[in-house]
């Protein structure tokens, strides 16, 4: 065979090995890494919960998607139904907090009512289980724990 | 003396009605698919669910964004894809238990039972009949399910050359952990 056919032929597999190994690259991959994400917002647990009651529209604009490092103080740790952690930050009101899940399963007994803690996740929106009422909480997923005092 | 009983009368009948609620932040819904080729678990744990004793009424409501897949593409598919999530951010679910006579909510145990209502999901609404269990346990009521859906039934279109990667029945699981709703 001449150089050139052996040469492009090499071009060639190699191009398509690096397609397919991209492929399946992108096909395994899993959730970013919250602890070494940049976050898009830094903000305050009562302060994300009052945008969202505020204006519910553009606040889902402006964070659904987005990475949040919220910080405020623990409300509660609940094993959530499906034996994942959830962690809910206080806001300004008694019945909206924030909810953290975590990816994997995590110590529970690490996290105390009333802990100052901040928790980097991605925003998946807020509940509001009767429409017409105020959004009750905004959700926080894949959820990693950037300070914790 | 008479306008203080006239006000713990009136707040025996606000806290009554708020004993009969219970509430969960943290429920959970899963669905499963299973195939030769391989299989899809998507799990939600920030389900909003309440259920109301007196009636027998039960309301879900999971934010589509919340289900979570291991593999980060699979999400965005089930997302921008199949579910339209930007679109419709919620699935919800509202009915209510058939046999509610058979359960003693002032006992604990488990009762099996029967829940009918209407699944909203993809903005389509289903009438849907499944068995469960409620479990009274101290402090709360515990309720599970299980059942099928078919994606299609919700207009949930799976392009032809993923179909055979997917069920054409998904299990859905349902496992919330009720406490009270106190009054405030």
């Amino acid at each position: 065979m001449k150089t050139y056919v052996k040469i492009a032929i090499f071009v060639v597999a190699f191009i398509a090995l690096s397609a397919i190994l991209a492929g399946l690259y992108l096909y395994n991959l899993k959730h970013t890494d919250m602890a070494k994400a940049r976050p898009d917002f830094i903000i305050t647990a009562t302060a994300l919960q009052k945008e969202f009651e505020i204006n519910e529209t553009t606040a889902s604009a402006k964070y659904i998607n987005k990475v949040i490092e919220v910080t405020g103080a623990i409300a509660s740790v609940t094993q959530a139904g499906g034996n994942n952690l959830n962690i809910s930050l206080k806001t300004g009101n008694d019945i909206s907090s924030v909810i953290c899940t975590f990816p994997a399963i995590v110590d529970p007994s690490k996290f105390k009512t009333g802990d100052i803690i901040a928790l980097r996740g991605e925003c998946s929106g807020f509940t509001q289980l009767f429409p017409g009422e105020p959004p009750l909480d905004v959700l926080l997923n894949n959820c990693a724990v950037i300070v914790h005092k | 003396m008479k306008r203080i009983l006239l006000l713990i009368f009136f707040l025996n009948i606000v806290l009554a009605v708020n004993a009969q609620k219970y509430m969960t932040k943290n429920g959970y819904i899963g669905f499963f698919s299973h195939t030769s080729m391989e299989d899809i678990k998507g799990d939600n744990n920030q389900v909003v669910g309440a259920i109301d004793i007196s009636t027998g009424e039960m309301v879900f409501q999971a934010v589509i964004k919340s289900f979570h897949f291991d593999r980060a593409l699979m999400e965005e598919h089930f997302n921008e894809n199949y579910m339209e999530s930007d679109k419709i951010p919620k699935s919800s679910f509202k009915g209510k238990i058939t046999n509610l006579s058979s359960v003693d909510f002032s006992k604990n145990g488990t009762y099996d039972v029967t829940v009918e209502g209407d699944l909203i999901i993809h903005d389509i609404t289903n009438k849907i009949s499944t068995k469960g269990t409620i479990e009274v346990v101290s402090g709360g009521i515990n309720a599970n399910a299980k059942f099928n859906i078919v994606p299609e039934d919700y207009k949930i279109s799976i392009p032809g050359v993923v179909r055979d990667k997917i069920n054409k029945n998904l299990e859905v699981t349902v496992a919330m952990k009720y406490a009270p709703l106190t009054a405030k």
